[in-house]
């Protein structure tokens, strides 16, 4: 099978998981046991929190929370920094956050929504606009998981504390993490990862935060992580976590670089009656989403799978589900938005698994606007 | 004192000489409720009971027979020793402690010493002085407590009677094949045909890759929750994905759905007829949608010779929903996966379609080729 859905998930790294397999088999002590074995799982839990943060932050500035997944990151950031006034984020969101802000409103903090615009990238100033002095939190997405579209957080972020220095500013990392070069200015606050796109584990998260910033806990328990989330920890997780984030930051330029090119011979190769692109030229080399207007992007993502190639979708087709909430709001009409798929790449994958994958697209695409043109 | 659970029968006795073969039936669909369970099942005079369980499995059999078409109604009881002593013991863990009620025995063992109202008498008169809060009202009572005496020198104590599914015992009026969807209507169908005992055996159609894997699943876990009462445990499927792609290709399509059924209707037919069912069973109810019209009912019965059951013909949809919440069906059937892709739906759909129409649409199909293909690829998943 070719699999290009790495944005919904990757296949999990071979090499992490063997290098981690020991935090099974033998030491799989409690973290906070306090003999030698407790201790040793423990030292190997900071070094992959120092190396995790590092990665993207100084360490001196910033430190990181492990959680079961980047929807739990968002959560907590969410609504660790949205209690009062008014919190903003954008249309762009992963529910993660979208529907964590829709929940603000019942706690009585109002939510406000920026524009984005046709790439998936936020309206910047909308989305300076809507701050004012009551503005609690600013969320945005790194990478537009549906698009690509990268937003440059830092500079967000500076113009948003320029406005109000005591606005929070939290942003979705999850599939910039690993893929995108960046370094964490102070004046993003927080920022979510999740270790399922880069060849980690399922049920494995993180949030990273500035030092000074007062994280608020939502699980209570034994007071790991620093008081910040109880829980024993996901040791085996976290493992395979860091070595799977070793390998992706060590290819993290070459990968760009290749993947780059494979998203643009891809999309060269797709005939361009039949598909129309939606991602922009300046996101993430590693998501190309197009849209077979007019025909039915879980239809054809079946006749894939029939094919032996697995990609994303941006619609169900189902008059039950609306379009992506997200597609919607970048201002695509229902032609478009009921047409959309979505592939993603990982480090492993390979010059000829796009070019086959442009030819079965190119193939199902035709075969059903024959049968149903 | 051990606990058995009485149940009671429905219209078995009016079967006059086909009595004993609808009670061999039901009690084989009793045991099949109870697969699984430790227990003896006795029939007595008239009914039977479930003996030798552990009682904390007791909710979990009556939820089973609450299940089993033919019951009447059930009850938990005591089994004691037939003597006054021993049955008032007996009346205490049942009876009410407090507000209005009365004693109703039946006495089957005619030597027994007391009559039926001296024992009403006796037991009434033990519980009030015991108890000074209750008092006696033989009209309207708040709680009973009933006597059963036996001639086995028992006698069954217990204080309420439970509703049972009622009906007739599956498998005593033949097999019926259900054209079940993922909708809401189609499993109330079945259920209300397994109510008067029919075998309801399961076919759904799908269009992979126009609808997906999820849809089927959820059909399938339709037939399962209907299984609890129709005991089958296998459903068929067959793609009609060819078909409509030739429909739609070929078809004005206004008739896109009218001609879809006709086909689905051949293929049960041929389906049922493998199968030994003999009937076709649908969700039909006359109007709710296009093809539900009597045009749209005449144009599918045109197509078959099996007789076409539509329980839900004269029901509204309203009806039919408290009807699938109590089945336990409903929660599964809105869940949003669809069947029917909406790619293949016409704008607007012919709603009395006639019949030389249709007919001459169809004719541009190769009908027999695309029905026979559809048959060979049926598959059929255990429940």
């Amino acid at each position: 099978m070719i699999y290009l859905d790495s944005a919904a998930t990757t296949r999990p790294n071979e090499t992490a998981i063997a290098r981690a397999n020991k935090f099974i088999t033998e030491e799989y002590f409690n973290p906070s046991a306090r003999y030698g074995g407790g201790a040793s799982v423990h030292a190997e839990i900071e070094r992959a929190r120092e190396f995790l943060t590092a990665q993207i932050a100084s360490c001196d500035k910033f430190s990181l929370v492990f959680t079961s997944c980047g929807t739990e990151a968002d959560n907590q950031a969410v609504f660790t920094a949205g209690k009062r006034g008014n919190a903003v984020t954008d249309g762009g969101e992963h529910s993660a956050v979208f529907k964590s802000f829709i929940e603000l409103k019942n706690r009585g903090v109002e939510p406000r929504f920026a524009p984005v615009l046709k790439d998936g990238r936020v309206d910047g100033d909308a989305l300076l606009s809507l701050v004012d002095e009551k503005t609690s939190l600013v969320s945005i997405v790194h990478v537009n998981n549906e698009t690509g579209a990268v937003n440059d957080i830092n500079e967000l972020a500076c113009r948003v504390k320029a406005k109000n220095p005591r606005t929070v500013f939290h942003s979705d990392g999850v599939q910039a993490y690993g893929k995108i070069p960046v370094r964490l200015t102070e004046n993003v606050d927080l920022y979510s990862l999740s270790a399922h796109k880069i060849g980690g584990l399922k049920g494995t998260g993180a949030l990273i935060r500035r030092k000074k910033f007062p994280l608020q806990a939502f699980l209570f328990g034994g007071g790991q992580e620093g008081e910040l989330r109880s829980g024993t920890e996901n040791t085996y997780g976290i493992a395979v976590f860091r070595y799977a984030a070793e390998q992706k930051f060590r290819t993290l330029a070459e990968d760009a670089k290749r993947l780059l090119c494979y998203r643009e011979l891809l999309f060269d190769r797709l005939d361009k009656e039949l598909f129309a692109r939606i991602s922009p030229n300046d996101g993430s080399p590693y998501i190309l989403t197009v849209s077979a207007s007019g025909m039915r992007g879980e239809v054809l993502q079946r006749m894939l799978w029939e094919k032996g190639v697995a990609v994303g979708t941006g619609s169900a087709c189902s008059s039950k589900k609306p379009h992506s909430r997200i597609l919607e709001s970048c201002g695509y009409g229902k032609e478009m938005l009921d047409g959309v798929l979505r592939v993603s790449f990982c480090s492993e994958t390979k010059e000829e698994e796009v070019l086959h994958c442009a030819e079965a697209m190119n193939a199902v695409a035709s075969e059903y606007k024959k049968k149903l043109g | 004192m051990e606990k058995v659970i009485i149940i009671r029968y429905a219209e078995i006795h009016l079967k006059g000489k086909n009595r004993g073969y609808f009670e061999r039936v039901f009690s084989v669909n009793l045991e099949r409720a109870l697969k699984g369970i430790r227990h003896e099942l006795h029939r007595t005079s008239g009914r039977y009971l479930v003996a030798g369980y552990t009682e904390e499995r007791e909710e979990e059999i009556m939820e089973r027979i609450s299940c089993v078409f033919g019951v009447h109604s059930y009850s938990s009881a005591l089994v004691v020793p037939s003597d006054m002593e021993h049955v008032y013991e007996a009346v205490k863990t049942v009876a009410p402690t407090c507000g209005t009620f009365k004693v109703d025995t039946h006495r089957a063992d005619k030597k027994y010493p007391l009559t039926s109202m001296q024992i009403n008498a006796e037991i009434g008169g033990r519980l009030l002085s015991d108890f000074k809060s209750l008092k006696v009202n033989v009209h309207e009572p708040q709680s009973h407590v009933f006597i059963d005496v036996r001639e086995n020198g028992t006698a069954l104590v217990f204080g309420k009677f439970v509703d049972g599914a009622g009906g007739m015992p599956v498998g005593t009026s033949g097999k019926g094949l259900l054209l079940i969807s993922g909708g809401i209507d189609s499993p109330v169908a079945g259920y209300m045909l397994a109510k008067r005992g029919m075998t309801v055996e399961y076919l759904h159609f799908h269009s992979y890759p126009y609808t997906n894997e999820q849809a089927k699943e959820k059909v399938v876990e339709l037939a399962r929750e209907l299984s609890r009462y129709a005991g089958t445990m296998k459903i068929a499927t067959a793609s009609v994905t060819h078909i409509q792609e030739e429909i739609h290709a070929k078809c004005a399509p206004e008739l896109n759905v009218t001609l879809l059924r006709r086909f689905m209707f051949r293929i049960a037919e041929r389906v049922a007829r493998k199968q030994g069912d003999k009937c076709l069973i649908t969700g039909e109810s006359l109007g709710q949608v296009a093809s539900q019209t009597i045009e749209g009912i005449t144009s599918s019965n045109a197509v078959v010779t099996l007789p076409v059951l539509r329980p839900l013909i004269g029901f509204d949809k309203n009806e039919i929903i408290v009807r699938a919440k109590k089945i336990g069906t409903y929660d599964t059937s809105v869940l949003p996966f669809e069947d029917c892709c909406t790619v293949f739906l016409p704008d607007f759909p012919a709603i009395k379609p006639k019949l030389s129409f249709i007919e001459e649409e169809e004719s541009k199909l190769d009908v027999e080729g695309l029905v026979e293909e559809a048959v060979a690829g049926l598959e059929q998943i255990a429940l």
